[in-house]
C-alpha cells in the first residue's frame, strides 16, 4: 500500500515509469471490467489505453483518503466505456438519468469472460447481481429491473454476496497477496 | 444521513461502483469522514470488489501498454521541449542575464560618468586654449610694445638726445609734443600723444628751420604714440603745422600751431 502511494505520487509528478508501474498492476483487473461491459476486444483494448491516459493526465484529481487508487481507477474505465458505447447508441438514458449498455439477453458471451474465483462459490443470484453492476456496469436500479427483483431485494443480494465473499477472502487472499507483490 | 440508512440502503456499493450523484457522493463522503466503523466497512467493500476484479483480471496485449507509453512519453517529451526550454531560458535569464544587465547597467553609468568628464575636461580644455591663445596674444602685444617701447626708451635715454617739448600756441593752446633730439646719431624722436586729434583732411607736419627756409622733417603719423621725424642738419628750430592731409611741400605759416628753438 506504502508502495502504491509513493509510485502513484510520482505518476502525480509526471513519471512515466511509474505509470507502466501502476498499468502492470492493474491493467488486467481494469481490462477485465472493460471487456466485460463492451463484449468487444478491440474496443476494449482502446478504452483500456483511455482509461489509463485519463488516469495519467488527471492523476492528481486522485486522493487515497477517498478511497483506494482501483476504485478510483475503476470509476474511471467503466465510465469511459459506458459513454463510448453510449456514443454508438447501444445505451438507453435511465430514469435517474443514469446509463446502461441495452445488452440483448442474447448476446453471445466469450468462454474466457466468464466470471471465475471466488464469484463462483456464491449463490446464482448474488453472483449475477454482483455481474451485472461490477462486470456490465449496469446500475443498481437497472439491475434489480433486469434480474426481476425489487430494488430492495437486489441490494440486498449484493450486500450478501459481498459478505460471502468477504469470508472466502481470507484463505484465498494470501495467495493474491503473494501474486500481485511478485508482479511490483 | 445516518450510518444505518447509508448501510442499509446499500449506498456505499453504490457509491463505490460511481452511481451516485454529486450531491449524494459528497454526503456519504462527509459519513465516511466522520465514522471510523462505516469507513472500516467501506474499506472491506473496495477490498472486496477489488479481489472480485484481481480474480477475474483479463492480460491485456502487449500492444496496449506499448502504444500508451509512446503516448506518454511523447506527451512528456513534449512538455520537455516546452517547459523545461522555458525554465532553462528563466534560469539563463535569472542568473547570467541578470549579472549581464547588471554588468552593462554598471557599464552604462561608467559610460555616461565618463562621457560627462570627458565633456568637461574638453570644455576645459578648449577655454584652456583660447586663455592660451589669449596670452599668447596679449604676450606678444606686450612684447611688441616692449620692444617698442624699449626701442623709444633706448632712443631718448641717450646721454645725447636732448629733450625738447613743443607747446602749441594761441591756435592750439592744448597742444603739447615732446621731441627728443640725437645730434650724435642725427635721430630726431617725436612722443605725439599730446597733439590734439585733427579732422580726416588733415594732417601735423614737422618743419625744421634752416637759416630762414622751413625744411620738411616729415609728416607726423596720427595712429602713433612715439615716431621718428627726418634730421635736418643745422636747424635752429622745429616747428608744427597744419597741413592738408598727406603732407605740404611749403608750411602754411597760419597754421603754425608749435616751435621751438634748439
Amino acid at each position: 500500500m506504502k508502495d502504491e502511494l509513493e509510485l502513484i505520487r510520482r505518476m502525480q509528478k509526471r513519471d512515466s515509469q511509474a505509470l507502466s508501474s501502476l498499468y502492470d498492476l492493474y491493467s488486467g483487473a481494469i481490462y477485465g471490467v472493460i471487456f466485460r461491459i463492451c463484449k468487444n476486444e478491440s474496443q476494449a483494448e482502446d478504452l483500456l489505453q483511455e482509461t489509463f491516459l485519463k488516469i495519467w493526465n488527471k492523476s492528481e484529481l486522485y486522493n487515497p483518503e477517498k478511497g483506494k487508487f482501483f476504485t478510483w481507477a475503476y470509476r474511471i474505465a467503466k465510465n469511459i466505456t459506458l459513454n463510448e458505447l453510449r456514443k454508438n447508441d447501444k445505451l438507453i438514458q435511465n430514469e435517474d438519468l443514469s446509463v446502461y449498455k441495452d445488452r440483448s439477453d442474447d448476446a453471445e458471451e466469450k468462454d474466457f469472460l466468464a466470471l471465475t474465483g471466488s464469484l463462483k462459490k456464491l449463490e446464482v443470484h448474488h453472483q449475477e447481481a454482483i455481474e451485472l453492476v461490477y462486470f456490465e456496469g449496469l446500475t443498481h436500479r437497472e439491475a434489480h429491473q433486469k434480474m426481476g427483483v425489487p430494488l430492495g431485494t437486489f441490494k440486498s443480494y449484493i450486500r450478501q454476496a459481498l459478505k460471502k465473499l468477504k469470508d472466502t477472502y481470507p484463505k484465498e487472499y494470501f495467495l493474491w497477496w503473494i501474486i500481485i507483490e511478485m508482479i511490483r | 444521513m445516518d450510518k444505518d440508512s447509508i448501510k442499509e440502503n446499500g449506498l456505499l456499493e453504490q457509491y463505490l461502483l460511481g452511481e451516485l450523484s454529486e450531491k449524494e457522493s459528497n454526503e456519504v463522503e462527509e459519513a465516511l469522514k466522520g465514522d471510523e466503523e462505516l469507513r472500516t466497512y467501506f474499506n472491506e467493500l473496495e477490498a472486496n470488489f477489488q479481489q472480485l476484479a484481481f480474480e477475474n483480471a483479463i492480460t491485456p496485449p502487449g500492444r496496449v501498454k506499448a502504444s500508451l507509453m509512446d503516448i506518454v512519453n511523447n506527451e512528456i517529451n513534449e512538455e520537455r521541449k516546452v517547459i523545461p526550454i522555458k525554465t532553462r531560458q528563466q534560469q539563463r535569464f535569472s542568473i547570467p542575464f541578470a549579472a549581464a544587465a547588471s554588468l552593462a547597467f554598471i557599464f552604462f553609468l561608467s559610460s555616461a560618468w565618463l562621457y560627462n568628464n570627458w565633456k568637461t575636461t574638453q570644455s576645459n580644455l578648449e577655454s584652456l586654449r583660447n586663455e592660451t591663445s589669449d596670452l599668447r596674444s596679449r604676450i606678444t602685444t606686450i612684447e611688441e610694445d616692449y620692444d617698442e617701447t624699449n626701442k623709444w626708451y633706448q632712443a631718448i635715454n641717450q646721454p645725447d638726445a636732448v629733450q625738447l617739448v613743443l607747446k602749441g600756441n594761441d591756435i592750439l593752446p592744448d597742444a603739447t609734443a615732446i621731441t627728443y633730439v640725437n645730434h650724435q646719431d642725427k635721430t630726431v624722436i617725436l612722443n605725439t600723444q599730446g597733439l590734439p586729434e585733427l579732422a580726416e583732411d588733415k594732417d601735423y607736419q614737422m618743419w625744421a628751420d634752416v637759416d630762414g627756409v622751413m625744411i620738411n622733417m616729415g609728416v607726423i603719423p596720427s595712429d602713433v604714440t612715439m615716431t621718428t621725424m627726418k634730421y635736418i642738419d643745422d636747424a635752429h628750430s622745429i616747428n608744427i603745422t597744419i597741413e592738408p592731409a598727406g603732407g605740404n611741400d611749403h608750411p602754411t605759416v597760419e597754421q603754425l600751431i608749435s616751435n621751438v628753438i634748439l
